[in-house]
């Protein structure tokens, strides 16, 4: 019984060293966002140094959101006050906090966050909603930025703007008068009635959790420096993890055979045919734009067999029966440039009326790492019966990743997805399978070592 | 075969299991070594579907038996000689491919085969295309040639003969014997039709068991009226005129 006792420690001992099988898993780069808060006065300078630090980084994934977005709509009374200048639009009640960090939440999981609009006619918010998806950092900014502990903790870094009252009041003077077409005794009214009392009440006490107290504003250009080398530190952090990330996938898989959900065209005599004619660099800019839409086609046709059917029982002309199959919803497409347009004429000619997304995947010119540029999917994309996901060739497999981690966010999921191109390496299949098992994937030729894009350059001719 | 035994299975690919594939009626097989079924996939299965169904309309018949007709092709002119060749690619490594060897040409059986012309077209750009027309002569019976206008070295060329539904076979095999008739060597010959039906397919593999025959189905049998059943109706009315 003795030995029984002592094994307890020793079993947990032991947990520990045993590596559980664990299913591999993609961290895009926007999974985990940096989230900087600016918080300040009305008329502090935020906004003016938030656009000022996207506009020097003046990278794509690095985003503004505003709290005014958040404002909570009012009610037809309390409408009638605000146009009054007698509605505090200065007190954290005026904003639904609840509802901004719940999309700080979705946006720190790597999710898609859909933003309210909120308009200042109107004193409401809008029916639609803007769209915040992939950013690696994130910029709220608004007076009560840093006010709620749950935003707080979701910070990287916290900023206090800093400014003289009178300052804030002359700038927002000339703000509103020039650009909300106000008249100068409301906004008096509005500063002594609730702005200044709520500045000394809930504003200012945001010092005490800010990280970084930022006097003069704009002109602070130390302050802003040591801002964007921040960032610019968060965002080489992020990237360094990405680029690990994609490598210890490959380490993982190198040895594995490839999956059955990867379907690789006969090689027919016409396929290697088309192959020699595609492969031969004497052939005409004519010919190989002919023969990749030629081949291209058998691609598209061999992912159609992978998308889902149903039973469906025809009847001739003559009247006899016959059972069939049908395509059980829509079909659509989603084109990952530049390669993946290559496809498109012999996708229009295969499905004319295909739908079809479009998103932008760029390698980093010096590390090689994927990144997202541009985004643009069906709105009901989710409940699409098949999306078929086209790009010419895939290498490492990083931007099919991604591909294929953005058609997930957008609620795709992986068995509707095919994956159709004309070359793939098998590091990059590899990897694409370990993480994701269910995706389909179509390819014509399967290369051992990778090869730089030349097919685009060549369909493109430049 | 009679009427009403048509293999039914299902289809899809190889890693889904049978409960998530669905069932279809797919393409009788027959013991003939020259004769080339297409597979039946899901989306060949699919495309038929439309073609047969009496409630498709032309342009959509026109549509979807045009991809049925690029597959065929496709599959039609694996079956051409080929031979290596060894070229550079643009990434400068070499590339040990293959090519084509000898010339060829369509001829269609007006007027059903002259549809499938364009999907020859959009394999094979500047292809020759000859043209026979047969028709059935009102008091025998039997096809009759009324017109054919063929390349001139056509004894040189591999032909890629087309008519979308295979029958009796009566027709093509006239047209068969006027290709043989101009030189034109009976293992040079491909015939490519969308439908078949097992009685057309064994007239012309004994009567001529060294041509090759493609298609994309066959049929359970034929009617009293010699319709392919279930077949799609009257292709040339459909394709062109109804």
């Amino acid at each position: 019984m003795a030995s029984t006792a002592e094994q307890v420690p020793n079993m947990s001992g032991l947990e520990s060293h045993v590596t559980v099988q664990k299913r591999a898993y993609y961290a895009p780069p926007w999974a985990d966002v940096s989230i900087i808060g600016v918080a300040g006065s009305s008329g502090s300078g935020k906004s003016t140094i938030s656009q000022a630090i996207v506009k020097k980084l003046n990278l794509p994934w690095v985003v503004i959101l505003s709290l005014d977005s958040f404002y909570k709509s009012l009610t037809p009374e309390q409408s009638k006050l605000a146009f009054a200048n007698e509605w505090d639009f200065d007190s954290p009640d005026a904003f639904d906090f609840d509802i901004l960090v719940q999309r700080l939440r979705d946006l720190k999981a790597g999710k898609r966050a859909e933003i309210p609009v909120y308009s200042f006619a109107k004193h409401a918010r809008l029916d639609h909603t803007t769209t915040i998806y992939s950013p690696h950092v994130l910029i709220l900014e608004g007076i009560f930025a840093l006010h709620d502990p749950r935003v707080l903790e979701l910070l990287d870094m916290a900023i206090y703007c800093d400014e003289d009252a009178d300052t804030c009041l002359a700038r927002r003077l000339k703000r509103d008068v020039r650009e909300r077409g106000r008249d100068i005794d409301g906004i008096i009214k509005q500063w002594f009635g609730f702005v200044k009392p709520n500045l000394h009440k809930y504003v200012e006490p945001q010092r005490k959790v800010a990280d970084l107290i930022m006097p003069r504003g704009i002109e602070n250009r130390v302050a802003l420096e040591m801002i964007s080398h921040f960032i610019e530190k968060k965002l080489f952090e992020k990237s360094t993890h990405h680029r690990e990330a994609l490598a210890r996938l490959e380490k993982a898989c190198r040895e594995e055979p490839l999956s059955d959900r990867v379907v690789i065209l006969d090689n027919t005599p016409q396929l290697q045919f088309m192959n020699t004619i595609l492969r031969d660099i004497d052939t005409s800019s004519e010919d190989f734009i002919f023969y990749f839409d030629r081949l291209a086609g058998l691609v598209i046709e061999q992912a159609l067999n992978n998308v889902q059917f149903e039973s469906k029982e025809i009847t001739t002309p003559q009247n006899y029966k016959y059972k069939g199959l049908t395509s059980k919803g829509e079909v659509s497409a989603v084109i990952v440039l530049r390669g993946g347009s290559a496809f498109e004429s012999a996708l229009r000619k295969t499905i004319p009326d295909c739908r079809t997304g479009r998103l932008l995947i760029q390698s980093d010119f010096s590390t090689g790492e994927p990144e997202l540029h541009y985004l643009r999917l069906p709105e009901d994309i989710h409940q699409h019966e098949s999306v078929l996901l086209l790009d010419t060739q895939m290498a490492s497999g990083g931007a099919a990743l991604m591909a294929v981690q953005v058609l997930v966010d957008h609620g795709v999921a992986l068995d509707r997805i095919v994956l159709a191109t004309y070359s793939a390496g098998r590091i990059g299949l590899h990897r694409l399978n370990t993480v994701f098992p269910e995706v389909t994937v179509v390819v014509c030729n399967i290369l051992a070592d990778q090869e730089p894009r030349w097919v685009e350059n060549k369909y493109f001719r430049c | 075969m009679a009427p009403g035994n048509a293999p039914t299975q299902t289809v899809g690919p190889g890693f889904k299991s049978q409960a998530e594939k669905p069932q279809a009626t797919v393409s009788v097989q027959v013991p003939f070594d020259n004769v080339r079924i297409l597979p039946q996939s899901p989306q060949l299965i699919a495309l038929l579907s439309m073609i047969r169904s009496k409630d498709t309309e032309r342009a959509d018949f026109i549509f979807y038996s045009n991809r049925i007709i690029r597959l065929l092709v496709e599959e039609g002119l694996n079956h051409l000689p080929v031979m290596e060749h060894t070229v550079t690619t643009p990434i400068g490594s070499t590339y040990n491919g293959l090519m084509f060897q000898g010339k060829i040409c369509g001829v269609s059986i007006m007027r059903a085969g002259e549809a499938m012309e364009q999907g020859l077209r959009d394999c094979c750009r500047s292809v020759r295309i000859g043209k026979i027309l047969i028709q059935r002569d009102e008091e025998t019976a039997q096809p009759k040639l009324f017109y054919d206008k063929l390349p001139e070295d056509i004894a040189e060329r591999w032909v890629l003969l087309l008519d979308p539904m295979f029958a009796t076979g009566g027709s093509a095999i006239m047209a068969v014997e006027v290709l043989k008739s101009r030189g034109v060597p009976e293992d040079h010959i491909l015939f490519l039709n969308l439908i078949a039906s097992p009685e057309g397919v064994k007239n012309f593999a004994t009567k001529f068991p060294k041509l090759k025959v493609v298609t994309a189905f066959i049929d359970e049998g034929l009617d009293d009226k010699n319709y392919i059943v279930p077949g799609l109706g009257d292709f040339g009315d459909r394709f062109y005129t109804i």
